[in-house]
C-alpha cells in the first residue's frame, strides 16, 4: 500500500500506569519483565492527596523517520521498513552501542550481562511485525484497557491527535510530540504536563543525523583530494631535492677543476 | 645458611618490566571474568551511559596520542626534512603500539569482538565508526610495513625484504598521512550526531577540524614525552636539538586550534556557556587553559624549549589538557537522557563512574604498549637511523 506508515499514538491523560502493556510485551516477546521493550517513564505520581497527579508515560523505541541508529552502525544492523518500523537484526550487530549514543531518546537497551560464548546484543521494540502484517495490534496497543496507546497510520493519527487537542485545549498541552522533533517519530504522544516530565528530550526539527551523514559524505572526496595533494608535494619536493643536489654536485666539481 | 637463587638470565630484569607484568595480568584476568559473566560484571556503563572510561582513554586517546607516526612519517619521507630522521622510527613504533592498543582494548569492549572484522565486510557508509574502524585497521597495516625494516634488518636473511620495503614506501607513507588525517578527525565526528547530548561548549560541525588540530599538537607532544622518557630509561642521548625545533612548532598549532575555536564559539553564539555552565564550564577552561594557553606561552620561552626538563614539563601540561579535552567530548561533556527517571530499579544509574576492574583493564593494556615498546627497543635498531644500517648492508 503506497504511502502507509505505521504509527503509535500515546495518551499520557489516559494512562493508568497499570503496566499491562510490559506484561503483553513480556510475553510476546519471551522477554523478562526488567528488559522489556516497552517501559513506564515519567515523573509518576506526584502531589499530595487530594491534589494528585499522574504524570507516566510508556517509553519505547521510537521508529524514528529519520532513524540515528541506523545512522550510526557500523555494519549496518539497523534498517527501515517503507512503512515505518526500525528493525534491529542481531546477527550484524558486533556490540559497538555506538546506536546507544546517537539514540537521542536511550531508547536501545544491551546485554551487560551476557559473555562472550551467549553474546551481548541490543534489545529495542521491534513493532511486532508478526502481529500488524497480519492484520493485527502491536502486543502492548493490544493490551492497553484505557486507550492510551493507539495504533494506525500516522498521519490518520496526527489528525486524531489535533482534534483531541482542539476538543479538550483545557487538557492537552498544544503540541503533539513526535510530529517534528528529529524530523517526525512514529510513536506520537499527547500530554497534559510538559514533555520532559514523560522523561522525553527536546529535540529539533532537523533530523539529528544531518550533520554527521553530510560530513560522512565529503569522506571519500576529501580522502581522494588529499591524497592528490600529497602526491603532488611528494613529487614536487623529490624534484626540487634532485635540482639541489645535481647543483651541490656540478658546484663541487667546478671547485674541484679549479 | 644462605641460599643463593640464580635467575636464568632472561627472567633478570629490573623494576618497571615486574610491575608492567603483574599489571598486564591483572588486566587479562580482568577480561577473562568480562568473557564469562559480561561487561556489566566488571563495569559501571549502562543503558545510558554505554561508552564511558575505556572509550575515552582506549580509543580517543589512545588515537590521538599515535599521531606522531604520521608527522614525523610526513616530514622525513614527503617534506624531506631528513634532519628528523632519528624520530621517525620510534614515533612510528609508538603510533603501532598505540593502535594495537586500541584493537586489544575493542576486543574487551565490544558485545561481540570476535566480529570485530565484520566492519571489513558490512558496510554502512553514513556511519562514522566504520570509517573509523577501516582506517584504523588498514592504518595498522600500513604502520607494521613502515616499522617492519627496523625488525627485519636484523636478520641477515631478511635485510633484502626490508630493502624493498624502503624502495616502496611512499605510496604507503602517502596513504598513511591520509588515512591519519581521516581518522583522527572522524574521531570528532563520531560525536556530531550526538548534538542534543554534547554540551555546546563542545559540540560543533567542525569537530572534526578542531579535533585533527589538536592531534598534531598532541603528536608532537607525544615525540618530546616519549623521546624524553626513553633517553632516561635506556640512558641515551636526548635529541634536544630537534625536539627543540618540534617545540616551536607548538605554539603555532595550538594557536590556530584556539582561533578556530574562538571564532567557532563565537559563530554559534556560544560564549555565554564560557562561564554559566557550571562543571562544563570548568571543564571547558581547564582543556583550554592547561593543553592550549599554558603550553603556547611555556614553548615560547627559547629556555624551555632547549632543555630536557623544560621540554618534558611542557609535553606532559600539553598532553594532560589535550586528553582531557578528548575525555569532555566523549564522556564529562555529554548528559545522556533519562526516559527511565520513575522506576529506580530499572537501569539502575544514571550516573558513571569507572569500576577499578574496569579502570585496571586500560592500565593493563597500556602496561603492555609499553612492555612492548621497551623490549622491541632493546632488541632492535628503533634508536638508530635508517641510514646507518644501508651503509652497512651496503659494505
Amino acid at each position: 500500500m503506497p504511502n502507509k506508515h505505521n504509527a503509535y499514538l500515546f495518551d499520557a491523560t489516559r494512562c493508568i500506569d497499570c503496566r499491562a502493556c510490559m506484561i503483553s510485551c513480556s510475553v510476546e516477546n519471551k522477554i523478562e519483565m526488567d528488559k522489556t521493550r516497552i517501559w513506564v517513564a515519567g515523573v509518576g505520581l506526584t502531589g499530595e492527596y487530594p491534589e494528585l497527579q499522574r504524570s507516566t508515560m510508556v517509553y519505547h523505541c521510537m521508529h524514528c523517520l529519520h532513524p540515528d541508529c541506523m545512522s550510526a552502525c557500523p555494519v549496518g544492523a539497523y534498517t527501515q521498513a517503507e512503512d515505518g518500523p526500525v528493525t534491529y537484526n542481531p546477527d550484524l550487530c558486533i556490540g559497538c552501542r555506538y546506536c546507544m549514543n546517537a539514540c537521542p531518546f536511550g531508547v536501545p537497551h544491551f546485554d551487560y550481562d551476557k559473555g562472550l560464548m551467549e553474546g551481548a546484543f541490543i534489545d529495542k521494540c521491534t513493532f511486532c511485525p508478526q502481529r500488524i502484517y497480519n492484520g493485527d495490534k502491536p502486543a502492548c496497543v493490544g493490551t492497553c484497557p484505557t486507550d492510551a496507546l493507539e495504533f494506525g497510520e500516522r498521519d490518520e493519527l496526527l489528525k486524531k491527535a489535533h482534534e483531541r487537542i482542539a476538543a479538550h485545549p483545557d487538557r492537552y498541552i498544544n503540541h503533539v510530540y513526535g510530529e517534528f522533533e528529529n524530523g517526525g517519530t512514529s510513536y506520537l504522544v499527547l500530554s497534559h504536563v510538559p514533555f520532559s516530565e514523560l522523561g522525553l528530550p527536546e529535540l529539533p526539527e532537523e533530523p539529528i543525523n544531518e550533520i554527521s551523514e553530510k560530513v560522512m559524505e565529503m569522506t571519500i572526496p576529501f580522502a581522494l583530494s588529499w591524497g592528490a595533494v600529497l602526491t603532488a608535494v611528494t613529487v614536487g619536493v623529490a624534484a626540487y631535492d634532485k635540482k639541489k643536489k645535481e647543483k651541490a654536485a656540478k658546484e663541487k666539481e667546478a671547485e674541484v677543476e679549479k | 645458611m644462605k641460599i643463593k637463587l640464580r635467575l636464568p638470565e632472561f627472567l633478570r630484569m629490573g623494576t618497571l618490566p615486574i610491575v608492567l607484568i603483574v599489571l598486564m595480568a591483572i588486566a587479562f584476568v580482568v577480561a577473562m571474568v568480562r568473557y564469562t559473566i559480561g561487561i556489566g560484571a566488571i563495569s559501571d556503563l549502562s543503558y545510558s551511559y554505554p561508552w564511558g572510561f575505556w572509550i575515552s582513554f582506549d580509543l580517543f586517546t589512545g588515537v590521538v596520542i599515535s599521531s606522531g607516526g604520521f608527522l614525523m612519517a610526513g616530514t622525513v619521507y614527503i617534506l624531506r626534512i631528513e634532519e628528523f630522521k632519528p624520530l621517525l622510527r620510534p614515533s612510528v613504533l609508538t603510533a603501532f603500539l598505540g593502535y594495537m592498543m586500541v584493537a586489544i582494548a575493542l576486543l574487551v569492549d565490544l558485545g561481540q569482538p570476535l566480529r570485530i572484522w565484520y566492519m571489513i565486510i558490512h558496510w554502512n557508509h553514513t556511519s562514522v565508526l566504520l570509517e573509523i574502524g577501516i582506517c584504523v585497521m588498514s592504518y595498522l597495516t600500513v604502520l607494521a610495513i613502515e616499522f617492519a625494516p627496523v625488525v627485519l634488518e636484523s636478520f641477515p636473511k631478511l635485510q633484502k625484504v626490508a630493502h624493498l620495503i624502503h624502495r616502496f614506501i611512499m605510496p604507503f607513507v602517502i596513504f598513511g598521512v591520509v588515512l591519519s588525517t581521516l581518522h583522527q578527525s572522524s574521531l570528532g565526528s563520531l560525536m556530531l550526531i550526538e548534538p542534543t547530548k554534547l554540551h555546546p561548549l563542545w559540540w560543533t560541525p567542525i569537530l572534526p577540524i578542531l579535533f585533527f588540530a589538536s592531534a598534531i599538537s598532541v603528536g608532537i607532544s607525544m615525540i618530546i614525552l616519549e623521546s624524553s622518557l626513553s633517553s632516561r630509561y635506556f640512558q641515551r642521548g636526548l635529541e634536544t636539538h630537534l625536539l627543540a625545533k618540534l617545540a616551536k612548532v607548538l605554539p603555532i598549532t595550538l594557536g590556530v586550534y584556539l582561533v578556530i575555536k574562538i571564532v567557532d564559539l563565537a559563530v554559534a553564539g556560544d560564549f555565554g556557556y564560557l562561564f554559566s555552565s557550571g562543571i562544563m564550564s570548568v571543564l571547558f577552561w581547564a582543556e583550554i587553559l592547561i593543553g592550549v594557553i599554558f603550553p603556547m606561552v611555556w614553548f615560547s620561552i627559547e629556555k624551555n624549549r632547549n632543555t630536557p626538563s623544560g621540554l618534558l614539563t611542557g609535553a606532559i601540561v600539553t598532553l594532560l589538557g589535550l586528553i582531557l579535552n578528548r575525555f569532555n567530548v566523549s564522556w564529562f561533556g555529554i548528559t545522556h537522557p533519562d526516559p527511565l527517571f520513575y522506576m529506580p530499579s530499572f537501569m539502575g544509574h544514571v550516573d558513571y563512574f569507572p569500576t577499578v576492574p574496569e579502570v585496571a583493564v586500560s592500565i593493563g593494556i597500556f602496561s603492555a604498549g609499553i612492555m612492548a615498546f621497551g623490549l622491541l627497543a632493546k632488541y632492535f635498531p628503533v634508536f638508530e637511523a635508517e641510514h646507518h644500517h644501508e651503509a652497512q648492508a651496503a659494505d
